[in-house]
């Protein structure tokens, strides 16, 4: 028997985006991406749940410290907070802010700065999607 | 391929704790458990998710009967609900009431509770302190 524990907290931000590819007109834009491609852009508030994994510490009966969870999310979303993704954040200047690359953004600079394992993150948009992001083909973290 | 079938219900209780450990000083207990190392202790609404998985019966159209189900759920918070966990609780005499833990003793009191049938088996313990914070906990026979 193997024992499985994770813990999950969440963290919200608001920021703006517009979908488009450079050289296309408004049109051709907006025959893709729709009313994400508004030429001044629009915003969501980013609702992101962090998974983490590891064994319960025998001393302090705690995965990880809320505090530490806090303190490595918190830079890495305030980078996102109250901005225009695909203008202020250089990351997105190459590729479109959707959630997907939201997320892997979040997952990359996340993961290094926290000391047990991140398995999944999910990233509601609005009420009705959401993205998830983790390394293998089914997540064994997820149940 | 077989299908999986899980059945989820969820429950409220109230309880206050307080995390300590004796062996450590005042100050490496602020130091390590912050504000939750308060004296007197403190509370949150949790909610529980208790997951069971197994067959349909073909008569009953039901994994488990839910009222069955609730009924369990209600008896085994009893000890939890409107309750100071470090003081009242048996089960944290010496271990911290952290969300982990609650969520693993839940689990072994739960599995021990629905250990009585072939056909269904507890799947999942998620555990919401609040809001914005749960812990799942789950064991696999490997």
């Amino acid at each position: 028997m193997s024992e499985v524990v994770t813990f999950t907290k969440s963290y919200r931000f608001s920021a703006g985006h517009r979908l488009y590819i450079k050289g296309l007109s408004d049109e051709e834009n907006f025959r893709i991406f729709d009313s994400c491609s508004n030429p001044a852009g629009h915003g969501h508030d980013y609702y992101l749940e962090v998974k983490v994994t590891g064994g319960i510490n025998p001393v302090t009966g705690r995965v990880i410290s809320r505090e530490e969870l806090d303190g490595a999310v918190t830079p890495v979303i305030e980078e996102l907070d109250y901005k225009r993704l695909d203008i202020e954040v250089p990351y997105f200047r190459d590729r479109q802010p959707t959630g997907e690359h939201i997320t892997e953004y979040i997952w990359n600079r996340l993961e290094p700065r926290i000391s047990c394992k991140l398995v999944h993150l999910r990233l509601c948009e609005t009420e009705s999607s959401y993205f998830e992001y983790f390394q293998e083909e089914e997540c064994p973290y997820e149940r | 391929m077989g299908y999986r079938k899980l059945l989820t219900k969820k429950m409220e209780f109230s309880a206050s704790h307080r995390y300590w450990n004796p062996e450590w000083s005042e100050e490496k207990n602020r130091e390590i458990f912050g504000k939750s190392a308060g004296p007197y202790g403190h509370g949150h609404n949790y909610c529980l998710e208790l997951t069971v998985e197994g067959e349909v019966d073909p008569e009953t159209g039901m994994i488990i009967n839910l009222d069955d189900l609730k009924t369990i759920m209600k008896e085994v918070l009893r000890d939890f609900d409107h309750k100071h966990l470090n003081e009242d609780n048996a089960r944290f005499q010496e271990l911290v009431p952290t969300t982990e833990n609650i969520a693993r003793v839940l689990w072994e009191i739960f599995e021990d509770r629905l250990s009585g049938s072939e056909k269904y088996r507890l799947y999942r313990v998620r555990l919401h302190e609040t809001r914005d914070m749960y812990v799942d906990y789950w064991r696999d026979e490997k």
